[in-house]
């Protein structure tokens, strides 16, 4: 009997050890931050909360975007020395909806933020876009492509360029340069992010004429697209259309061209990754993608960002990162326009007046609902690369 | 106090433990007869898909939604349960989480569920209150509050009270002729089948219990988030429930309301830890299943607990004070 009452009572122990250890670090990271408001030498001081998918599987896409966030942070609080100051509250998701929510409930809440940059996924910013929006919290996704997220509310805004924007562009480009008629489409049909992608390619492809020859489709995590890239081939279509990840992507693309499919393909935004040229290789070729963000442009603006971006993380910016740190750029830019670091507000109002706001990823303009206004960049991959498709 | 109340993120992080305390208590129930489903998340999926739809599609209002949502997975466990409780131990367990995975993928391929895509903009519990008691005049100013801390606080507090009854549900009929019947099967399912209790009976009925608890969760679940999608019931929802009841002992119905309520707070008590707070939520289970293999709590520990509460009753001077005024 006395046996196991130590024990518990050491487990007990532990776990109140843990707790006051957790306790401890999270009181330290709520007080090292002032409330928003004015200190004494007159510098306004901003608290912006990230929501970000920090741990699990898609740790990658929140590491680069909080880069991309705590570089236009230093950056920011440089250049408007004594006049703002921006501090970011980041919170961790782990790509779930139920621990968004409870960040999202937290930075409004317990941290006071002025507003709310993030969550990674658009499936997770359908469970705190409508939060944010009931308590008054000027929310925008930097990395959110599906379909009806700036028309959750009037306080949701998006600076990533939604899918139905980027893929027609993309297919128009293609229709025009290799002169397609006739074309066949693959997608993952468990994916919510290649799901909407495929929607938005049926659409592109029956606007454009085009006849759809076949639809495949795979599961995520499928490694061997024989069957399917075999009924395409004998379709024989003028192009391949393909939503997926790039995981998936890769495969598919390699294994259509050792079957001798030849014909271009155009990609969805998750092709739109360095990772998937490092695993295609010279398969690639041929791909098209509109992308709102490509490294190599003609730019002052863009150069800086990119040397600044690999001097200090050793690697070179992705999208995400590039939405990121336009995103708050964009931020601080409405913040200024109000003049305020307390009203919500009157920083949701100047946020929806951003107009011509030049950022590494172009001209960047809010439409009347909140979803940007911008020009992607189409691009092919030429040689193991991806070029600007002129 | 006040502080705690009134700050929507506690009381959202307290509506997840809510949730997750029902979901504890469906796998309590299979569990109670000796039998291993891990169908929750599937039965969980019914319920959340059934409730949203009904009342986004067909206009019924929420408490309608939630309760067919419930029916209509007791409905399911009970066709499911009577050809997989042939099985038992491990074979049941891959069944149903088979079941569950097969579930997941027909919503995935449904139109009206929007196949992966999920099902966003589902009426939330707190926020539909809110606007509903405004058209009667009642606003939360009116109480000194910001709209979000009231709709937080209405979603609390009826979460709180389908769960006290929920408990108190399984409490009594533990006690009853059905709660017998499932101890016995439990202890030894032939004793019991010759003692004259309809094991087939018994078993399915814990079953479509257990469903209906989890499709009345899934439900809740739906109307708190706002949003699911199929992969919201993959079979890491599966685990994450079994665990609750590994977790916190599966003995008693205290230990998987223990297990949902503090599996649920840790990542977030932990969230000052950033990076390593899943780490050391890995560690915590390894070291529990080291040293308590039975779960934290059980007979003995429940034993100990009512001694000293009683000890500490006889022993505090307000109840002689009590006693000396009676």
């Amino acid at each position: 009997m006395k046996k196991w009452m130590k024990v518990v009572g050491l487990i007990v122990s532990v776990m109140l050890l843990l707790s006051v250890v957790a306790c401890g670090s999270q009181g330290t990271s709520g007080e090292g931050g002032e409330q928003s408001g004015e200190t004494e030498s007159g510098e306004k001081v901003a608290k912006i909360g990230v929501i970000s998918y920090l741990t699990g599987d898609g740790a990658a896409y929140g590491e680069a975007i909080t880069s991309g966030f705590e570089m236009a942070r230093d950056e920011l609080n440089e250049k408007h020395k004594g006049e703002l100051k921006i501090e970011l509250v980041i919170e961790d998701s782990a790509g779930k909806r139920d621990q968004a929510l409870n960040a999202a409930q937290k930075l409004i809440n317990s941290d006071n933020v002025l507003a709310i940059l993030g969550p990674t996924l658009s499936s997770e910013m359908f469970v705190v876009g409508p939060e944010a929006n009931a308590a008054g919290v000027p929310i925008m996704g930097t990395s959110n492509t599906a379909k009806g997220i700036p028309e959750i509310g009037d306080y949701v805004f998006r600076n990533s360029i939604p899918e139905s924007l980027a893929i027609p562009a993309a297919l128009k480009k293609a229709v025009d340069e290799f002169g397609i008629q006739k074309v066949a489409i693959i997608y993952g049909s468990d994916d919510d992010f290649t799901v909407s992608g495929y929607e938005v390619m049926k659409k592109a492809a029956e606007d454009l004429g085009l006849e759809i020859l076949t639809t495949e489709e795979y599961a995520t995590g499928d490694t061997d697209f024989s069957a399917q890239l075999t009924n395409i081939q004998a379709a024989e279509p003028d192009a391949i259309l393909a939503s997926s990840l790039y995981k998936e992507g890769g495969l598919i693309v390699d294994q259509a061209r050792k079957m001798g499919l030849d014909v271009p393909f155009v990609g969805g935004n998750g092709f739109n990754s360095p990772q998937f040229i490092n695993q295609a290789g010279e398969a690639a070729n041929n791909l098209v993608v509109a992308s709102p963000w490509f490294p190599e442009r003609d730019d002052a603006q863009v150069k800086e960002f990119v040397a600044k971006f690999e001097e200090k993380y050793g690697k070179q910016p992705d999208q995400f990162a590039a939405q990121a740190y336009d995103a708050l750029y964009i931020m601080a830019q409405a913040i200024l326009d109000a003049g305020t670091v307390t009203d919500r507000d009157a920083v949701r109002d100047a946020l929806a007046n951003i107009k011509d706001f030049d950022g590494v990823t172009g001209d960047f303009s809010f439409d009347e609902i909140g979803d940007p206004v911008m020009e992607p960049v189409v691009l092919i991959v030429k040689d193991g690369k991806f070029v600007e498709f002129k | 106090m006040a502080d705690i109340i009134l700050n929507p993120y506690y009381m959202q992080i307290a509506s997840f433990i809510l949730i997750n305390i029902i979901l504890g208590i469906s796998i309590y129930i299979t569990l109670s007869t000796g039998l291993l489903s891990l169908g929750s998340a599937g039965f969980m999926s019914i319920g959340a898909y059934t409730s949203a739809l009904v009342t986004m599609k067909l206009g019924f209002p929420m408490p309608l939604g939630i309760v067919s949502g419930a029916m209509v997975a007791a409905l399911a466990g009970i066709l499911v349960g009577i050809p997989t409780l042939r099985l038992s131990g491990v074979y049941l367990a891959i069944a149903t989480l088979g079941f569950g995975e097969v579930i997941r993928v027909w919503f995935n391929n449904l139109e009206i569920t929007r196949g992966a895509l999920g099902i966003p903009g589902i009426p939330q519990m707190g926020r539909e209150i809110t606007g509903s008691l405004r058209e009667f005049g009642i606003t939360p100013d009116m109480l000194g509050l910001r709209a979000n801390q009231f709709s937080a606080l209405i979603l609390f507090f009826i979460l709180l009270i389908l769960v006290i009854l929920t408990v108190w549900f399984f409490v009594r009929l533990q006690r009853s002729r059905i709660g017998r019947a499932y101890a016995a099967i439990k202890a030894d399912e032939e004793a019991a089948e010759a003692m004259g209790i309809n094991t087939t009976y018994y078993k399915v009925l814990a079953f479509a219990q257990g469903a209906l608890v989890a499709g009345f969760a899934g439900a809740l679940y739906a109307h708190t988030t706002s949003f699911i999608n199929p992969g919201d019931f993959s079979y890491h929802r599966a685990v994450e429930i079994l665990i609750f009841a590994v977790f916190g002992g599966s003995e008693v119905i205290w230990g998987p309301i223990f297990g949902a309520a503090f599996l649920t707070l840790m990542p977030e008590v932990l969230r000052g830890l950033a990076d390593y707070r899943f780490m050391i939520y890995g560690v915590l289970l390894i070291v529990m299943m080291a040293f308590r293999p039975q779960g934290i709590i059980d007979y003995q520990v429940l034993d100990w607990l009512k001694k000293k509460v009683k000890r500490n009753k006889s022993a505090s001077p307000l109840d002689k004070q009590k006693g000396g005024d009676a």
